[in-house]
């Protein structure tokens, strides 16, 4: 099945709820859940509580990440909110204000 | 690791709701889109707008530069080009638009308003609708 891609360009204030990959490249509002993978791609703003399996930041987020497998936060990621995954890496020159639950 | 997250430079500035994906509230931007899953919410894109035959668009208003519908979609469209419904399609709602083709196979219903000038002896006998 296909991805969804959100584009550079584009704003959505809503929920979206997919089965597959999600790669976000413009604005999201609202909340986010995929049962596969989720990518916050460099440039991208989401403003919303994220739920999803293999999850990679490298844009900003506000809100709280919730992924089934892991968690990768980027060079250039800046994240508010609280990360829960059972693995979690925050890469040098990522910025990050949350809290931590690896689920241990 | 388990998983490379960079992406091919390809995908950048295509848009697209896969066919598992449901989205429930307002899309706005520029920029192509195409739908392939389910989208609860109006639509107002500065591009093209393509709706497959796995998609479907339940709105109040959707606007775009030009829309092609293979998949449903319902709302009132508002069109600077053309509105294309190709043969499986079913569209519900009123059209205005610059041109509106519907193909052999695609279901319509709705009232479909064209911008062009009319000839002046059609112009004369047009019923009355607010003009300047």
């Amino acid at each position: 099945m296909a991805s969804t891609i959100i584009g550079a360009g584009i704003t959505i204030e809503g929920e979206i709820t997919t089965d597959d990959e999600v790669v976000v490249q413009g604005t999201v509002r609202g909340k986010l859940t995929a049962k596969d993978a989720v990518t916050i791609e460099s440039g991208a703003v989401v403003e919303a509580d994220i739920v999803g399996g293999p999850l990679a930041v490298a844009g900003s987020v506000t809100g709280n990440i919730h992924s089934s497998d892991r968690v990768d936060l980027q060079p250039g990621a800046r994240v508010v909110g609280n990360v829960k995954a059972t693995r979690i890496t925050i890469a040098d020159g990522a910025q990050f204000k949350g809290n931590v639950d690896m689920d241990v | 690791m388990a998983r490379s997250t960079t992406r091919p430079s390809s995908d950048l500035g295509q848009a697209r709701i896969g066919s598992g994906a449901r989205v429930h509230g307002r899309i706005a931007g520029d920029g192509d889109l195409t739908i392939e899953g389910r989208v609860e919410g109006d639509i107002f894109l500065r591009g093209e707008l393509t709706v497959d035959a796995s998609g479907s668009v339940e709105a109040e208003t959707v606007e775009a530069d030009e829309i092609t519908v293979s998949g449903t979609l319902q709302g009132e469209l508002r069109v600077k080009g053309a509105v294309r419904a190709l043969s499986g399609a079913r569209v519900r709602g009123n059209v205005q638009g610059g041109s509106f083709a519907l193909e052999d196979g695609a279901e319509f219903s709705g009232r479909v308003e064209l911008d062009f000038e009319l000839p002046a002896e059609l112009e004369e006998a047009q019923p009355a609708r607010g003009r300047r």
